[in-house]
């Protein structure tokens, strides 16, 4: 069976190829939307609610008032919320819910249109993903990159949060694949865009402050020919893609960020700080609980094991290592010719020195979480820029498994050839798919089947939960059909904001009353994670009995505890 | 291997990574199904209602399991003495109830003696090779007919009044009926978190404004007093606190003296007592700690 010429895909990686992208993106953020009224609001999702609202609103308000919202106090009011954390997110958080909750209905929920920017930070990371893979290696492994990558649960839970964590996988994966066009293009169109997108990563997270440990090394290594050239003539040739990230990138940030206009290094200092002094939160892993330094440097791989389906760590283990091979048969060749003997067979140059790029890309996003001073308090969203890197390999070890697959079967027509192509991705995402749909709500708390899923996770004392999410659950379950009118009701670790956004979407019943202890409650929810048992124990004092009158659970595991006031 | 194998085992490699994708899935299958019915958890309930004597424990296995166990028997079975002992020694007997196939380490080391399945859930018998015998628990006599609280020479006053708790870094509640003493301090049964958020019923005494003295009348006394003693979890994880002494002393001899340093955690002690073997009388605890910033200290002895 041929395909017919339209359908057909030309070689060269093209427009077709973003339609493609964009196609997959758009079927992921369909799929987030569907999920996003069962997810509660994270404690940090508040925050950014409010802040993203102060800050759109302020920009709403600058053009139809001008100059008058340029003064120090406007600025300060508006992004006085939250100036830990830089602005990109918070005002396309505002910007949509302004746009498509209050002035065009388009969703009825605020929340909905609050999250849409970040879940289309997920698409935006799928379609780049795609692109990646499909330039470096072929269209089969950009797909499944792609499709693994947003098949990882701890992604998908992420992918729905008005947050920054998925918004900077994004913005990351994007600023690494410009500038690997800007170094084949070597034009000043691509050195600016790579400028644009640097920008736009520091304006989302942090973690952009490590990607010039990625950028500058690689650029100087492409280029270290004509940069050699340039020194032998006495001078200075800095590739532009680089000058341009240092340049561009800074006033991208600085545009962007009005609390900068007032007093720039101040800002700037008071986000650095926040940052390297960040507080330690509790978190849980292997069974005990870390608050402070060192932090075990087991941590990052076996969350990573425990976390990302098996088959794409597998596959990325095959792309990986051929790739590490594919380098070493070239120093080796390398050192040949430098011996004047014969190198043999040696692998083809790869101008843009992709695999070294890529490897920069994940050691640099991994690499501060073995250091015993990084907090691990995030979990796996942390490193999470490292994730597309991850899918890539996997889908270069996806190409070589085809290949081993045709060479095993010679004789299979183009039909039957084509079918088995299909079926092995089939075998390949159908267990990432259905980790990763069942995960939802409780995506935080999803362990691969590895180590058991879930229960397997609570087995190993791994962390359950964070932010208090799962109270949304809690209500569906038990708090709206069952808890008495009226009822008085201790939340722990959902924040009262959270709480009020719930009841205004009608997600929570909005008789039900807030109190900030379980001896005023005559209802008591524990999250469970295990620096909240204190709580646990504190409530069967003050209610006089150990039983919950209800335990929300995924997988037999417990997550919400509430206990009714005997 | 011959080589033909060889090359047909090369040949097949690639299908390691289809089975793989089909395992994953079908393990995810396996491990997503829920271990036990209402009706199981009915049927192992009814069970364990039947066969457990009070002084036997019962637990729940995995331990994450626990506050599904608590809600699906009950507090009157899974109640304070059992969830939240200061350990396995007093029991002559243990009741496991299990789901997945899980076990308690504690009860390694313990003879089998019956196992019942209820469907996905399974109730297993063990029989404490060693148990002790416990004469006088003194948490279980915090209240006025047998204790009476000292700060100084003041004595605190037996009240009933509202529990005080709150969330997150609040400290063990303070219990609604309990020793008050004027101008701070008291003295109850609480639980304590420990170092490792392992729940403990205890005597809530921290030693605030000086020390508390705490006098147990009628405690039968054997060859030990037995016990443990801790600060709560968030107060004494630091180490940066101010050590604890309890001090024991019966008809104004010294039965001996234990501290408790941040970082020691739910800490076991022994005292010798087998002069005061086969007696009833009186035990006086005191409890003092040079400073009583964030002291929220807790103890639990029994005589046996």
């Amino acid at each position: 069976m041929k395909l017919p010429p339209a359908l057909r895909l030309p070689s060269r990686v093209g427009w077709r190829d973003h339609v493609i992208g964009g196609l997959l993106a758009l079927a992921y953020v369909a799929w987030l939307l569907a999920g996003a009224r069962s997810l509660g609001f994270p404690r940090d999702e508040g925050v950014y609610f409010a802040a993203g609202s102060s800050y759109f609103r302020w920009w709403h308000a600058l053009f139809e008032r001008g100059r008058e919202m340029l003064q120090p106090g406007a600025i300060d009011a508006a992004f006085g919320n939250n100036s830990e954390h830089p602005p990109l997110m918070k005002t396309l958080f505002g910007a949509s819910e302004w746009l498509l909750h209050e002035k065009w209905h388009v969703f009825a929920d605020a929340s909905t249109a609050f999250r849409l920017p970040g879940m289309m930070t997920a698409g935006l990371a799928i379609w780049v993903t795609y692109l990646f893979g499909a330039r470096a290696w072929s269209r089969r492994a950009g797909l499944v990159a792609a499709l693994l990558f947003a098949l990882m649960p701890q992604v998908f839970f992420n992918a729905h949060l008005a947050c920054f964590d998925v918004p900077i996988t994004a913005m990351w994966t994007l600023c690494v694949y410009v500038h690997w066009r800007a170094q084949e293009k070597r034009t000043w169109r691509w050195a600016i865009a790579v400028g644009v997108a640097y920008g736009l990563c520091l304006a989302t997270k942090h973690n952009a402050w490590f990607l010039p440990a990625v950028l500058v090394p690689h650029a100087l290594f492409v280029q270290r020919h004509s940069i050699w050239r340039a020194l032998r003539v006495g001078r200075v040739s800095i590739p532009a893609s680089i000058v341009s990230m240092f340049t561009v990138g800074p006033l991208v940030l600085y545009a962007l960020w009005p609390r900068l206009w007032n007093d720039a290094m101040g800002g700037l200092e008071f986000w650095a700080k926040f940052m390297l002094n960040h507080e330690y939160y509790n978190i849980e892993f292997l069974g005990k609980n870390y608050f402070g330094p060192p932090s075990p440097k087991s941590y990052l791989p076996v969350m990573v094991l425990a976390t990302v389906p098996t088959i794409t760590i597998l596959l990325f283990l095959a792309g990986a290592i051929d790739r590490i091979g594919v380098g070493v048969r070239r120093l080796r060749a390398r050192a040949m010719n430098l011996a004047h003997r014969d190198p043999g067979d040696t692998p083809p140059r790869d101008p843009l020195e992709t695999d070294l790029l890529l490897a920069l890309s994940f050691c640099v996003a991994v690499g501060p979480f073995f250091l015993s001073k990084t907090p691990i308090f995030g979990g796996t969203k942390h490193w999470m820029p490292a994730y597309p890197v991850l899918a890539l390999f996997a889908g270069r070890g996806f190409d070589l498994v085809t290949a081993a697959m045709h060479r095993a079967l010679p004789s299979l027509g183009d039909t039957k050839r084509r079918l088995a192509e299909v079926a092995l991705v089939a075998l390949v995402v159908v267990a990432p798919l259905a980790v990763t749909a069942h995960s939802h709500p409780f995506g935080l708390s999803a362990y691969v089947p590895l180590v058991g899923g879930t229960a397997g996770g609570a087995d190993m004392g791994l962390n359950r939960q964070f932010w208090g999410f799962t109270t949304q659950t809690a209500a569906e379950e038990y708090l709206n059909p069952r808890a008495p009118r009226g009822a008085t009701v201790f939340i722990l670790d959902t924040t009262w904001t959270a709480w009020a956004h719930m009841q205004e979407e009608g997600r929570v019943r909005g008789d039900l009353r807030v109190v900030g202890a379980p001896g005023e409650a005559m209802l008591s929810l524990v999250q469970h994670e295990l620096h909240m048992n204190e709580v646990d124990y504190d409530i069967w004092i003050a209610d006089g009995s150990d039983a919950p009158v209800y335990v929300v659970t995924h997988d037999d595991v417990p997550f919400v505890s509430i206990y009714g006031r005997r | 291997m011959s080589a033909t194998a060889l090359s047909a085992l090369q040949r097949w490699a690639f299908a390691i990574v289809p089975a793989v994708g089909l395992v994953e899935l079908v393990a995810h299958v396996a491990q997503t199904r829920p271990a036990a019915s209402d009706g199981d958890w009915a049927a192992a309930r009814a069970w364990v209602a039947a066969n457990a004597k009070p002084e036997d424990l019962v637990a729940f296995a995995p331990k994450w399991i626990d506050p599904v166990g608590r809600m699906r028997f009950g507090d009157d079975i899974a109640n304070l003495e059992r969830e939240a002992r200061p350990d396995e020694t007093r029991f002559p007997r243990a009741i496991e109830v299990a789901i997945r196939g899980a076990h308690l380490a504690a009860f390694d080391g313990w003879r089998k003696s019956g196992t019942q399945r209820f469907g996905g859930v399974t109730v297993t018998t063990w029989e404490n090779p060693s148990p002790a015998h416990v004469l006088s628990d003194l948490v279980s006599m915090i209240e006025p007919r047998h204790a009476h609280v000292f700060r100084g020479d003041t004595e605190c006053q037996w009240s009933h009044t509202h529990p005080e708790s709150g969330g997150l870094g609040y400290g063990p509640a303070v219990p609604a009926d309990r020793f008050t003493c004027p101008g701070g301090g008291f003295a109850g049964m609480s639980v304590v978190a420990d170092l490792d958020y392992v729940p403990h019923r205890c005597i809530y005494a921290p030693p605030t404004g000086g020390p508390l003295r705490i006098r147990f009348d009628g405690v039968r006394f054997g060859h030990e007093l037995h016990g443990h003693h801790a600060i709560y979890v968030e107060a004494e994880r630091m180490k940066t606190g101010a050590p604890v002494t309890l001090s024991f002393t019966s008809g104004g001899t010294s039965i001996g003296s234990v501290v408790h340093r941040d970082g020691d955690g739910w800490k076991p002690f022994e005292l010798d007592t087998s002069q005061l073997d086969g007696q009833t009388g009186e035990l006086t605890v005191e409890v003092s700690s040079p400073s009583s910033d964030r002291r929220q200290y807790c103890f639990e002895a029994d005589t046996r």
